[in-house]
Parts: C-alpha cells; sequence; structure tokens
C-alpha cells in the first residue's frame, strides 16, 4: 500500500499536464488512479525481480516486463478502462514470459551440474570397474604363481595331458600295492595341492617294468593307483576328483634290461588336468 | 494504423480545435476504420510457432486463449472495432508468446527430471556393484 500511496505522490506533480495532454490527445480527461489489476502485476514482478536465482536468468525479458507494469500504473480516466485493462493484461503476460524465460534457463543451467554429476557417476562407475579387473587379475596372478610354486615343489614335469607329478616305486615294497607306512613327502604335497584346488581333477595312472606277465602288471599297477586315490581320499580329497587307470608295462620311461630302468619304471603318475579341460 | 498516425489524424489537425472537441465529446476515442494488419499477422505468426514448438502439449490453456483473442481481434476488424482489434491482437501475441516460453520450460525441466533419474539410477547401479564386491 505504501507503494501505491508513494507512486500517487509522484504523479501528482505532473498532474496537471498530464490532464492537459489527455484532453489534448483524446478529450477523455478524468480523475487519475492506478488501473485496477496493475498492483497484482507489480507484485507477480517485484517477486520475480526479488528471486535470486531467476532474476539474473531474463533481465532483458524483465526489463521489457518493467516498462509493460509502467505503463500499465499510469492512471487513466474512467473512460479509457478498455485500454487500461489492455495494459494491465499486456504487463501481466510480460511478467509470466519473464519468468518462463528465467525458468527454461535455470533448468539449462542445472543441466549442465547434472550432466556433470552424471559424468562423475559414469567415471566413478568405470574407475570401479578398471579397480575390480585390476584387483581380479592380480589375484589370478597370485593365484597361478602360487600354483606354479606348488608343482614346483611336486617336481611336476609339463606334458600335454597336463602336468605329470611321478610317484616314485619307493612308495610300495616289490609286488605290493600296499603304500609304506613312512611318510612320503611328495604324496602330502600333492594332498595340499588337492585341498587348496578344490576344482582340480586328477588322474592316477600306475605303471611297472616288465617283470612278471603283462596281465599280472596291469593289475598291479591298478592296484597301485588306486592305492593312491584311497591314501588321497581318506586325506579328505573327493573321489569324484579322481580317476585311476592301471598302464602296466606298456608305458616305459626307461630301459627295463638294467635294475635302475626297471626301479624308474615302477611308477605312479599324477596328471594334474589342465583347468580349461577340468571346468 | 492508430489514431493519432491515420490519415484522418492529419485531417483532423488541419480543422480547427473546436471541431475536435466536439467530435470528441459525442464520440469518444474514434479510429480510423483500417484493420490493425501487422498486429494480426504478428499474433497468428505467434499463434503458429507456439503450435510448432508443441504448445498444445505443454501450454494448451495458453494457446487456447491466444486463438480465441485472434478470433476476437477478427471479429472486431469485421465491426469496424479497429482499436479493440488491435488491442486483441496484441493480446494475442503476448499470450502466444507465453505459450512458446512456457513450453520451453515445461520441457527443459522434464529433461532434467529426465536426467536426474538416469543419475540417480546410475548411482543405485554402483552402489550394488560396490555391495557385490
Amino acid at each position: 500500500m505504501n507503494n501505491v500511496t508513494g507512486r500517487l505522490k509522484h504523479y501528482r506533480g505532473s498532474l496537471a499536464v498530464m490532464i492537459t495532454s489527455l484532453l489534448l490527445l483524446s478529450a477523455c480527461a478524468s480523475k487519475p488512479v492506478s488501473p485496477d489489476g496493475a498492483i497484482a502485476a507489480r507484485d507477480k514482478l517485484t517477486e520475480l525481480q526479488n528471486d535470486a536465482e531467476l532474476a539474473s536468468r531474463a533481465r532483458t525479458e524483465i526489463r521489457e516486463a518493467e516498462q509493460a507494469v509502467q505503463l500499465a500504473e499510469k492512471p487513466l480516466p474512467t473512460s479509457e478502462d478498455a485500454l487500461a485493462a489492455h495494459r494491465v493484461y499486456m504487463a501481466d503476460r510480460q511478467v509470466d514470459i519473464a519468468r518462463a524465460k528465467a525458468t527454461t534457463k535455470l533448468a539449462e543451467d542445472q543441466r549442465g551440474q547434472l550432466g556433470e554429476q552424471r559424468s562423475d557417476a559414469r567415471l566413478e562407475a568405470r574407475t570401479r570397474e578398471a579397480d575390480k579387473a585390476h584387483a581380479a587379475a592380480a589375484k589370478a596372478r597370485t593365484s597361478e604363481a602360487d600354483m606354479q610354486r606348488r608343482l614346483d615343489e611336486l617336481q611336476a614335469k609339463e606334458t600335454e595331458r597336463g602336468m605329470v607329478v611321478t610317484l616314485g616305486d619307493v612308495l610300495f615294497d616289490t609286488g605290493s600295492a600296499q603304500l609304506r607306512n613312512s611318510a612320503n613327502n611328495n604324496l602330502d604335497k600333492l594332498v595340499s595341492f588337492l585341498d587348496k584346488y578344490q576344482d582340480q581333477r586328477v588322474l592316477i595312472e600306475g605303471h611297472t617294468d616288465n617283470v612278471g606277465g603283462a596281465d599280472y602288471n596291469q593289475s598291479l599297477s591298478l592296484q597301485r593307483a588306486e592305492s593312491v586315490k584311497k591314501y588321497l581320499t581318506l586325506r579328505g580329497t573327493a573321489s569324484r576328483r579322481l580317476t585311476t587307470s592301471g598302464m602296466g608295462m606298456q608305458r616305459a620311461i626307461a630301459n627295463n634290461d638294467t635294475a635302475t630302468g626297471r626301479q624308474q619304471n615302477r611308477r605312479v603318475e599324477v596328471v594334474i588336468e589342465s583347468q580349461s579341460e577340468s571346468q | 494504423m492508430h489514431t493519432l498516425t491515420g490519415p484522418g489524424f492529419a485531417r483532423k489537425t488541419a480543422t480547427s480545435a473546436i471541431l475536435v472537441m466536439v467530435l470528441a465529446a459525442l464520440v469518444g476515442c474514434v479510429s480510423a476504420p483500417e484493420p490493425p494488419i501487422a498486429s494480426l499477422t504478428k499474433a497468428s505468426d505467434a499463434i503458429a510457432s507456439a503450435e510448432q514448438s508443441d504448445a498444445r502439449q505443454y501450454a494448451g490453456a495458453e494457446l487456447d486463449e491466444a486463438r480465441q483473442k485472434l478470433m476476437q481481434a477478427q471479429n472486431a476488424v469485421d465491426a469496424e472495432r479497429m482499436v479493440d482489434a488491435e488491442r486483441l491482437a496484441e493480446q494475442a501475441r503476448v499470450v502466444a508468446e507465453l505459450a512458446t516460453v512456457r513450453t520451453a520450460a515445461a520441457k527443459a525441466s522434464l529433461v532434467n527430471r529426465q536426467l536426474r533419474q538416469d543419475a540417480d539410477a546410475l548411482d543405485e547401479e554402483m552402489k550394488r556393484m560396490g555391495d557385490q564386491q
């Protein structure tokens, strides 16, 4: 209300001049009052101008709205009610336009931030993925290195069928399939290896020298393989991971004519199947 | 176009001031009988561009009002109420412009909402991935 009174005071000075000009222009003079609705338009504009987020985002439109509101506020004689209403209408819509423009600009400015936020999220996602892959690779490397170390301890040899661990005939008494009671270091290492790599399947092959018949050696080789399997099973390896076969004297690795050669031929081979085959 | 700039005004200034006063007192504010072509054109252009910006969908009320004002302006032209016609045409233009800018504002906030949802979904995804680790 103070606002209006102040404005009226302001206009009072130029009242005479205005009346005169109004008379000259349209001959429609009457008591000057700020038209109805102009106050509401002014209030709407003031609210927009005081909005810190919006005011700076539509300067041109707000300036145009200000001019429109000022025009609407100009007192007009009652005979010019239609013009007054027209000016108020125009002023009101200009304020609305300024607000909508500012709102659009604000949304666009916020979009930039949202975009950054989204890139941040993406970047974070990629970083995490990379970290995860890195960790997995490191783990795989560690695991591979560990496996290799254990295989080295077992003195495993790389063959086409996989890594082969040879357990010498010292495990058995001559002609016997019974494992010696004396703890075999190599066999315990194998247990530890199978314990660590639970997915690993192994093939246990028995081999003999050429002393005795082929059938005898065949059955002896299988029995020896079975003995090893039984030992491993008792030490906690699932039997389904263990396959046995008796190779008899077919696959000599040394000359059976010498005692040393025959000793080398009497053996149990444990084939650690490569991972790709076991899966 | 307007009372003050029309050819009628020039003629009136040539005659006596008394005649002006008398005429004014009798008929009030007289308008030249020329339709406000420029204002009408601007109004229909503004309506067309509002329609093109999908105002029908996002600012239907404003668009309807603009069309109504333009129709009223044309009726005023038919009735030779040219001052009314001009004002109505100006009102049609300004409300059509309002329809356009409100459409733009609605679209802008829609886009932001979508972006925000996407960002939230991504964050959610991140969190789940984080939990799985």
